[in-house]
């Protein structure tokens, strides 16, 4: 596990979403990694993720044969309103009212071994 | 074209097969190694360049020294071509960037190997192919490899262009009706109907099991060279343009996972050629899902963006239709012969062109637009091949 992956599960294991930010290009990055991928300056900064973003596109996964997960499960791209995508799952939600577009809000959850983020419906404002 | 292009002089194409039992990469390989230097009425002696796709169950290290040890191939040109499903279509071009170059005669491209499901449907053989971000950030999710990956894309252009699983499972069955005039097909025994595909389980929504590629084993071969054999009787058939394009490795990096990097590599393809999409008359496109035929249709030019759908629901793509596409069956119905996958799609432009693909010829036959796809539209490599003698 690079250094950078051991720190993103170090703050998730506190409960947060942390992100790289590239102090040179002034924004976000995903995955965390050594140097930014735009512009090769590893001057990078961790902060805090509002947790806040939109379905990108998703998946609703109904065989899988590697875990005891249970299916169906929502597998989904969220892009984050820092302006990076990730994977995750689409938790708390009926698979038939999953859209693309969707508001949600990160929940940190246990999948497998790992505390992981995962995204829920948006609580109406 | 100013200079005289490459010519794919010999092919070779083994049957797919689901049982990997007893069979071995490198015999796979020496096969069709010897059925593709047959079909060019060459020796041995006379290949001079090996470019050859990963191995699916050897160590990749060394590997084309390995094969050439195997062939007892002393080659002046060799090299491992790694682009996934883009593989062989690469290996085509870099063939002919060597050839045109003078540094070999005769390069042989060979790809092809042993599949066994109950290797790579574990843990361990997923993490195999997957880059060590995917394994920190996605693998926790369970994705369903490579098919979850084109389930976001298809899901994602049904809500931004209304695409529809009808227009998608029509891929399928046109392709599935090819498939019953090619012998090789894994599934060539009955036709399929919309209905079908879409009664078939999904898997990993929107995606049908009938809408997934089968991975088994097999090897293709392909021999590029300057110039062709006089013993060889085969029309000759040109490499007229080629373009490669990468934007990402996992989808969940990509730009737009509705655009792929076809639209670089196709570009660059028909710029080579000096042609345009209007002037092809026959496709053969990497389908490891419909939707994959879909996006590159749109990305190659063929259609405008968003409307892939209705190209494929309004046009008749089998070997006797107004848009022929993937007359082979597709992998679809083909089987998906580890990286020798990519390079069916090579080896029955070739066949069509040469005039010599039997019960589902084509009328139309001078040029063609293949396309190689590697993990989720990911790498693409594009080609346009031509009848030799028309240049």
């Amino acid at each position: 596990m690079s250094d950078q992956t051991r720190k993103y599960h170090q703050y998730l294991n506190q409960g947060e979403l942390w992100l790289q930010y590239c102090l040179n290009c002034k924004k976000y990055i995903f995955y965390p990694r050594s140097h930014c991928p735009v512009c090769w300056q590893s001057e990078l900064e961790w902060r805090k993720s509002q947790g806040k973003g939109r379905v990108y596109s998703y998946s609703i996964i109904y065989a899988q044969s590697m875990t005891d997960h249970e299916v169906p499960y929502i597998y989904s791209l969220v892009t984050l309103e820092e302006g990076v995508r990730l994977a995750t799952h689409i938790v708390e939600c009926d698979p038939k009212e999953v859209y693309v577009d969707m508001p949600v809000e990160m929940a940190i959850r246990k999948i497998g071994e790992q505390l992981m983020p995962v995204f829920k419906p948006a609580a109406p404002v | 074209m100013t200079k005289k292009p490459a010519l794919i002089t010999g092919i070779s194409e083994l049957a797919p097969q689901k049982n990997p039992a007893g069979q071995r990469t490198l015999a796979l390989l020496a096969q069709a190694a010897r059925l593709a230097i047959e079909d060019a009425a060459l020796q041995k002696r006379d290949i001079d360049g090996l470019l050859v796709t990963p191995p699916s169950e050897d160590s990749a290290f060394m590997w084309p020294a390995q094969v050439a040890e195997y062939l007892g191939l002393a080659p002046a040109f060799l090299n491992m071509v790694e682009l996934g499903g883009a593989s062989a279509a690469g290996a085509v071009a870099r063939a002919a960037m060597l050839v045109e170059r003078g540094i070999c005669e005769n390069c042989l491209c060979l790809s092809g190997g042993v599949w066994d499901s109950q290797v790579f449907n574990t843990l361990q053989g997923k993490m195999s192919v997957m880059s060590q971000a995917e394994i920190d950030y996605e693998l926790p999710y369970l994705p369903m490899g490579f098919n979850t990956g084109y389930a976001l894309i298809a899901r994602r252009h049904m809500q931004l262009y209304g695409t529809t699983p009808e227009q998608m499972a029509k891929i399928a069955v046109d392709q599935r009706f090819n498939a019953l005039q090619n012998p090789l097909a894994l599934f060539n025994q009955a036709p399929l109907t919309i209905e079908e595909v879409l009664q078939s389980p999904l898997i990993t929504d929107p995606l049908h099991l009938l809408e997934i590629v089968r991975p088994c084993s097999g090897a293709a071969a392909a021999v590029v060279s300057r110039s062709k054999s006089e013993a060889n009787t085969h029309t000759a058939v040109s490499v007229l343009g080629w373009g490669e394009a990468c934007t990402h490795n996992s989808i969940v990096y990509a730009p737009e996972i509705t655009i792929s990097p076809v639209k670089q590599s196709a570009r660059r393809a028909f710029a080579m050629a000096g042609l345009k999409p209007a002037d092809i008359e026959l496709l053969s496109l990497y389908d490891c899902y419909p939707i994959t035929v879909i996006i590159t249709l749109e990305d190659a030019g063929f259609c405008a963006k968003g409307e892939g759908g209705c190209f494929v629901a309004d046009n008749d793509l089998t070997y006797r239709g107004d848009f022929p596409c993937n007359t082979h069956g597709g992998q679809l119905s083909m089987g998906q012969a580890s990286f020798a996958g990519g390079m069916s799609h090579i080896i029955e432009v070739v066949r069509q062109l040469r005039g010599e693909a039997g019960e589902r010829q084509v009328a139309r036959n001078r040029l063609a637009f293949v396309n190689g796809n590697g993990g989720v539209m990911s790498t693409e490599s594009s080609l346009i091949l031509g009848r030799a003698e028309d240049e």
